[in-house]
């Protein structure tokens, strides 16, 4: 089948990896799908086989990465979609997270999709084809009370996909950061969300957020089947988008938001060009 | 009371050079006190010289919380109170992201990120319990546009200070503090001098257009950014004055431009994609 691809999805054993890889394998593609729990790949996705790749990774390990990603290429020969899907929320306010919170989350939503990244690389360059998808979130566009270190990682991710898709796109490499809104996941259940440890009594504000945030869990407007659908498209597309929004909340957000910054910085314009030497 | 005694302490970091020693000397000539710390305690008591008790340099470790925390309750100590806390030290990395490694991405960020964060969450205390307080993170216009080559990672650290001080000033708002990410253009500095520009330790051949990138940038831009530290310096000062200063403040015409150009290409891919954007909801259920 000449449509189909070798992807690579990581965090694969639930919410939208486990989504994407389960539409993928339908669809026909090959897949190499990774999680710290490998045995719940193939409960949920069936045992190895031609099309199915099931590998242990530790994303915090680079000897972990890229063995994965050595596999792969032994297994299918190539590698032509990344998808950086692993990744966690984490709420609490800035005095409240610690170093040692904020870094954790760092370790996997940033520095865990740079190691993939810097391990699939070489083969994709050498291959002169490819199309790494970075999951970012709506939270990089648009930052709330209460998520501010979860905006970090993400607006971090979007960032780097950016310069990314610039350093590689003469290696005929595609590069999209896709921003999604709430989907039905388990994103938002205690099983996957981390709180601040030490919560301050004084950030009532950030409780209620966290609260309304928790209370979406379930009726959350995006399907993640039909995200799976939609990543699949943009992987056929020949020219595909650096950012893609992903359902009609994440839309509307970034929507409203560009329309503030814009009015911001129309308002504050004076003061922005007042820094110049005179010519 | 004093005129004096009514003027704000500020707490800059990053201050024996660049943005951060045009601000603290902009301050200390104008009658604020400062506190302001360095890596290099020497360099930054050379640079600013000695301001009848208004100027406070101090050693500080960002990479270190408990450097952090000294440096902060010293402050307190000895001025009695915070009111601007301008969180500007950090400092550009190229590479392209398969260059880099993992400790060479690491350290931008415990700079860049890390750091501040350990001021942050330090500061924030006090300045709560005061019920006042203004926050500068001095992130850049690569914090807002990304596609530089070779800068990802150094992009990817502003990002991140843009995208927790849009959620921290959620947070403390309630508290009387008003936060703001600064995102300059190019000023001239020494940021992009050798000594201050980290480069890989391991370029890789094939990426000629970091390379291009790079050069461009240590030999063409450097010494021509269009820049004044001193005019950057007077609108910190303006803004941490006003009633109300802005989330997100550009510097510069080029980050003006830059800025104005992200935005539009973001909403034309927006409207481009729309199809694809508003295909995943669920089905409504009757």
């Amino acid at each position: 089948m000449s449509n189909s691809k070798i992807w690579f999805v990581t965090g694969a054993s639930q919410g939208l990896g486990l989504a994407l890889v389960q539409h993928l394998l339908q669809a026909g593609h090959r897949v190499a799908a990774t999680s710290r729990h490998p045995a719940a790949l193939v409960e949920l996705l069936g045992p190895a086989s031609k099309a199915f790749l099931p590998l242990h990774m530790d994303l915090s390990s680079e000897v972990s990465v890229q063995e994965a990603i050595e596999q792969t290429i032994n297994t299918f020969g190539r590698l032509d979609v990344v998808v950086n899907n692993a990744g966690y929320g984490i709420g609490g306010s800035v005095e409240e997270l610690t170093d040692a919170e904020t870094r954790q989350s760092f370790e996997v939503n940033v520095f865990g999709v740079l190691r993939v990244i810097r391990h699939a690389l070489p083969h994709m360059r050498a291959a002169h084809a490819g199309h790494i998808i970075n999951i970012s979130s709506i939270a990089a566009l648009a930052g709330t009370a209460g998520w501010s270190v979860y905006s970090a990682t993400k607006a971090a991710v979007s960032a780097m996909s950016e310069g990314l898709a610039q350093d590689v796109a003469s290696f005929g490499i595609r590069v999209t950061a896709v921003e999604p809104g709430g989907f039905r996941t388990n994103f938002l259940t205690p099983e996957s969300l981390v709180f601040a440890a030490q919560p301050l009594a004084a950030y009532q504000t950030v409780r209620d957020t966290h609260a309304r945030y928790l209370a979406l869990n379930g009726s959350q407007a995006g399907d993640p089947a039909k995200a799976a659908v939609a990543i699949e498209q943009l992987a056929a597309e020949p020219t595909p988008p650096v950012h893609l929004l992903l359902g009609q909340d994440a839309f509307r957000r970034a929507t409203q938001q560009l329309q503030g910054r814009l009015q911001e910085t129309e308002t504050w314009k004076t003061v922005t060009v007042s820094t110049d030497f005179a010519q | 009371m004093t005129s004096q005694q009514n003027k704000n302490i500020w707490f800059v970091t990053g201050a024996s050079k660049g943005l951060g020693l045009t601000l603290v000397q902009h301050l200390l000539a104008r009658g604020y006190a400062v506190a302001a710390t360095s890596r290099n305690l020497t360099e930054l008591q050379q640079n600013v010289p000695p301001s009848e008790g208004r100027f406070l340099p101090l050693h500080m470790d960002l990479g270190n919380e408990a450097s952090v925390r000294e440096a902060i309750e010293q402050t307190v100590k000895t001025f009695g109170r915070l009111d601007v806390v301008v969180n500007n030290a950090g400092y550009g990395q190229v590479g392209a992201l398969e260059e880099l490694s993992d400790e060479e991405a690491h350290r931008n960020f415990d700079v860049n990120v890390f750091g501040l964060l350990h001021v942050l969450r330090h500061a924030t205390p006090h300045l709560r319990q005061q019920g006042a307080g203004r926050v500068f993170n001095i992130s850049s216009v690569g914090g807002f546009m990304g596609d530089f080559p070779g800068w990802g990672i150094y992009c990817a650290t502003k990002f991140a200070v843009a995208g927790l001080t849009e959620s921290y000033a959620a947070e403390v708002r309630e508290f009387g503090v008003q936060a703001s990410v600064v995102y300059p253009g190019y000023f001239r500095t020494d940021f992009l001098t050798a000594g201050s520009l980290g480069t890989p330790r391991q370029p890789l051949a094939a990426y000629q257009a970091v390379r291009d990138s790079q050069q461009q940038h240590e030999q063409q831009i450097n010494g021509n950014q269009p820049g004044d530290p001193e005019k950057a310096a007077a609108v910190l000062r303006e803004l941490s004055e006003a009633p109300e200063q802005p989330v997100h403040v550009f510097l510069g015409e080029d980050a003006y431009q830059m800025a104005d150009y992200k935005i539009a290409a973001v909403q034309q891919q927006m409207q481009q994609w729309k199809h694809l954007a508003a295909a995943t909801n669920l089905s409504v259920e009757a």
